[in-house]
């Protein structure tokens, strides 16, 4: 499977998103020759374990996430991040899920957009949104490099492009950057041959990053 | 959802069991080696307590995990009265991992067995499943290789068919017309209504393997 960094947008200090940064964004991808090809999208919800009393919700994971992805509609990603697990399995385990009564979906969050081929690379721009809803809380950004899928040697070249990537949007002095979180696979019992597992760590990682930085930026209540 | 039969069979007429089956069936037999390891909730994990079944195939060269959920049984008079169970079942296969990850999630190990034997698949009115196993229990915690019979000299026998809502009455028949064949050698029934074994067993058996013995399969 080709390797890919999944990115997020960090926007800068005082500053949020909004859906102008994501339509630059895309225009960025187009302005680099980035040839649009359909929609891509992916799934993540949170499950939270059902408990009888409140005060046993600590005994179990708070960090525990499900991740669909499009490209893959059979499978389905059970994620336990501080765990550092990363579980495998067909799509009819949310219904195990479901029938086991013992953790449910919190909040599920889509993220969706456009598709570009630049050569060998893929690059995925879209919005997270909470499910059934338009308003936008994160950008994300896929980058993809088809003809290798080692993780380690396909480091150079995505660093390269990243760059390149980097200096395209500067032009356009948005609020913010792209960011990449490189988690340790190996943690997670993951080798360096790329597979979808790697994705859900991925997002996973940019997950929490995003709960870190949307809850720094709230005001602090007594 | 699946419709499911029982019955048990003294290991000596396993042999006349394949062969009658191998007949029915007009298939080879596949060899069986499932590890089934049955967690439940911890104590303070969900309203009501629930059970989750983790099947590891041990015959593949690279063990092969699943996840099972049995739910309930269909209700009603007219479940009464059908002779096969009707049950909803959910199944996922899961990467190798799936027993750290229920731990994680605060269940706990009920028990572990170890089913040995052989299964036969086909298609006959339904895609029916016949496994004959011999069910073993471990004496250390997942030592599948010390595992010992929880039923010495008995096996139990299981014929299975997947049905939905619309075609479990359809499926119902095919399970139970095909138990009519295996009527000489042992008695079907649901889950948890034992019925034993039965008394025309050895003498059906013998006509089998002496039957059996001089047919070129």
């Amino acid at each position: 499977m080709p390797i890919k960094w999944i990115l997020h947008w960090q926007p800068n200090a005082g500053t949020t998103v909004n859906s102008q940064i994501l339509t630059e964004v895309s225009q960025c991808a187009e302005g680099i020759n980035g040839v649009k090809e359909g929609r891509w999208k992916a799934t993540i919800s949170f499950y939270r374990a059902i408990t009888r009393e409140q005060a046993n919700a600590n005994e179990f994971p708070r960090d525990f996430l499900g991740i669909s992805l499009s490209e893959l509609p059979s499978k389905y990603y059970l994620v336990i991040r501080g765990q550092r697990l990363v579980l495998e399995a067909e799509s009819s385990i949310q219904t195990i899920m479901e029938k086991l009564q013992s953790y449910r979906t919190r909040v599920a969050l889509n993220f969706e957009g456009n598709q570009y081929q630049l050569g060998d690379f893929q690059l995925r721009v879209g919005k997270v949104a909470p499910l059934h809803s338009e308003s936008l809380r994160g950008i994300v950004m896929e980058m993809e490099y088809i003809p290798i899928s080692s993780w380690e040697k396909s480091h150079q070249i995505m660093g390269e492009f990243f760059d390149l990537w980097q200096e395209a949007l500067s032009k356009r002095s948005l609020p913010g950057h792209f960011v990449h979180i490189e988690p340790n696979f190996a943690e997670f019992g993951l080798s360096d041959q790329y597979t979808a597992q790697h994705t859900a760590v991925q997002y996973a990682s940019i997950m929490a990053q995003m709960i870190a930085t949307a809850q720094s930026v709230q005001p602090v209540r007594n | 959802m699946e419709c499911v039969v029982q019955g048990i069979i003294e290991t000596q007429h396993v042999e006349a069991l394949e062969i009658l089956l191998q007949g029915l069936c007009g298939v080879h037999r596949e060899r069986l080696r499932i590890h089934e390891l049955c967690l439940k909730s911890g104590p303070n994990l969900g309203l009501a307590a629930s059970e989750v079944r983790l099947l590891c195939d041990l015959e593949q060269p690279e063990p092969t995990w699943t996840v099972r959920h049995i739910g309930g049984a269909m209700r009603g008079a007219g479940a009464e009265q059908i002779p096969v169970l009707v049950r909803t079942l959910n199944e996922s296969k899961v990467s190798k991992n799936a027993l750290r990850f229920f731990y994680s999630l605060g269940y706990k190990l009920d028990h572990e067995l170890l089913r040995v034997g052989f299964a036969f698949h086909f298609q006959k009115g339904a895609q029916i499943t016949v496994t004959v196993s011999s069910v073993n229990k471990m004496l250390k915690l997942h030592a599948t290789d010390e595992a010992v019979p929880v039923t010495p000299g008995i096996q139990l026998v299981e014929v299975t068919a997947p049905a939905s809502s619309e075609n479990y009455t359809e499926v119902v028949a095919a399970v139970s017309s095909f138990c009519e064949y295996l009527a000489p050698l042992l008695h079907l029934s649901k889950p948890g209504v034992s019925t034993g074994v039965v008394p025309t067993a050895a003498a059906a058996a013998a006509s089998l393997m002496s039957d059996g013995g001089g047919t070129t399969l």
